[in-house]
């Protein structure tokens, strides 16, 4: 589903990832870790389009096609999701509005039919119940005055409003208090779908406590310098990342 | 009483008990003690509204001329105590346009909100200066101007409150912010307070930016095009003040000439 090849790219003029490999393939969790610094929000940036990040080498195929060449809208429309860290607020907007002008657009894209505004208000009260959402913030301005909670639990609704097909979630444990984490977590295995991959980029192991991956992959100065299983996750949370950072970066056979 | 005899005014409810001296070249309104009404104005070029004791009026002003067009127009209020006067100024078209109102808080606990919204696109000049000259104690006012300005327009909002010795306890703020679409359209904010009384509470400021690179993106992200997405921002920008309209046909001829300027 997702192939990125000794993936180089830099945040302005900086260098910050010096090659990258991974693939993801359909119903996989793979999750990302690392120390600050390491490169994970640069790769996630990266994979969802944001300008201010260059790739300066290598290279991201997204079901066969080339990832890079495309505008955010249609990566979105290809069924790629972003769960943001620190996600935008947009006074005059409601957050009703948004989703069903996104899900509609999306559906265009696809040829479908778009969704009239009954069937809107149907699907989204069916997908804020997952995320425990109360629903006054449906019709209030996106994630303007909401906690830090809300506005992750809104990042997971607008996912399970566009169902994608890869969903990357950055830092989305980030700022989340226990209860939060667990109503956030519950959402996104709500989510977990053969047809569909996630990619966790993550500091910390505790959201893993309630996702299990399939990878773990670990990032630092830009380069992936481990890969195991689930276990992987609980050996860096005792050990931490400093046993990692020296290491020489694995390659894939490629 | 005199009814109204011109066009351009239209009152709500139509049987406000409103007095009305149009002797002069200065078209006089005064809306007596405790009276409440609305008042629709698309044209008057001189106006002056007196307040009477509790009473309170609500002013819709809509400008909308052709691109060659000049429009100045004049507003002055006086507003007594305890009556509350809000305005809600469009400038929707026009080449050249200056839109003044001077507002004189005269009684105690007077209460005055002016709101206004300019769109401007091509070659269009769209100035705004208001005065607010809070005179008595416990007075409270809210300004709040927006404007979006296209292609080569130019916007410009003068804004002066005046807190005299004698108003204590005068509670004003004062907000103009700007929207710009191109590159060469052009703001000029000029938010002013002048305070010579000791207990008071005020604030202003201003800002002129363009469309936020990160909701933009957030926006298409969400697979939402570009294009959409600007649109979206736009009349986002634009309805804050819409939406404070209350009277629904006068709301839906906003939309349509916010549609009209900007394709949103």
């Amino acid at each position: 589903m997702l192939e990125i090849k000794n993936l180089h790219a830099s945040a302005g003029d900086k260098p910050i990832l010096r090659g990258i490999d991974l693939k993801v393939n359909k119903g996989e969790i793979h999750a990302i870790m690392g120390p600050n610094g390491s490169g994970k929000s640069t790769l996630a940036n990266v994979l969802s389009g944001r300008e201010g990040f260059t790739v300066t080498l290598g290279s991201v195929t997204y079901e066969g096609k080339d990832l890079l060449a495309m505008a955010p809208e249609a990566r979105a429309a290809e069924g790629i999701f972003m769960a943001f860290q620190y996600p935008v607020e947009i006074p005059g907007v409601t957050n009703n509005y948004f989703m069903k002008t996104a899900l509609n657009a999306g559906r265009k894209h696809r040829g479908e039919k778009e969704l009239d505004a009954i069937d809107f208000l149907k699907l989204i009260k069916e997908k804020a119940k997952l995320v425990q959402m109360d629903p006054a913030l449906l019709s209030r301005s996106v994630n303007e005055g909401f906690s830090g909670g809300e506005k992750k639990r809104n990042e997971i609704l607008q996912m399970a409003v566009l169902e994608p097909r890869l969903a990357i979630l950055d830092e989305t444990d980030s700022g989340l208090d226990i209860d939060a984490l667990q109503i956030v977590a519950k959402g996104i295995n709500a989510l977990r779908h053969p047809d569909r991959a996630m990619i966790i980029v993550t500091h910390y192991q505790r959201l893993l406590n309630y996702i299990t991956p399939d990878f773990v992959h670990v990032l630092a100065s830009g380069r992936m310098v481990k890969s195991g299983g689930k276990e992987l996750a609980l050996e860096l949370e005792k050990k931490g990342y400093g046993w990692l950072e020296n290491k020489e970066p694995i390659r894939s056979a490629s | 009483m005199v009814g109204l005899k011109t066009k351009n005014l239209s009152v709500l409810p139509p049987d406000a008990p409103l007095q009305v001296d149009e002797t002069s070249e200065t078209l006089r309104i005064r809306v007596p003690a405790g009276c409440k009404a609305s008042l629709i104005d698309e044209a008057e070029s001189r106006l002056t509204i007196t307040l009477a004791e509790n009473a309170e009026l609500t002013y819709y002003k809509l400008i909308q001329e052709a691109p060659q067009a000049v429009h100045q127009s004049f507003l002055e209020v006086q507003i007594q105590r305890h009556a509350a006067f809000r305005s809600h100024v469009f400038l929707l078209g026009g080449g050249q346009i200056r839109h003044t109102i001077h507002v004189r808080m005269e009684g105690e606990q007077a209460e005055c909100v002016l709101n206004g919204l300019y769109l401007a696109s091509g070659e269009e000049k769209m100035e705004t200066h208001t005065l607010i000259d809070h005179i008595k104690p416990h007075g409270t006012s809210r300004e709040f101007y927006k404007g979006i300005l296209d292609q080569k327009a130019q916007g410009l909002f003068d804004g002066l409150i005046i807190v005299e010795k004698d108003a204590q306890k005068t509670d004003a703020s004062q907000t103009n912010k700007n929207l710009l679409l191109s590159s060469t359209a052009r703001a000029n904010s000029n938010p002013e307070l002048k305070i010579l009384a000791n207990d008071v509470k005020c604030k202003h400021g201003s800002t002129i930016g363009q469309i936020s690179p990160d909701q933009l993106f957030y926006m298409r992200s969400r697979g939402i095009p570009e294009s959409q997405a600007r649109r979206l921002l736009v009349y986002a920008f634009a309805s804050e003040m819409i939406n404070l309209v209350d009277h629904v046909p006068l709301r839906e001829k906003l939309e349509q000439a916010l549609f009209a300027k900007f394709h949103v």
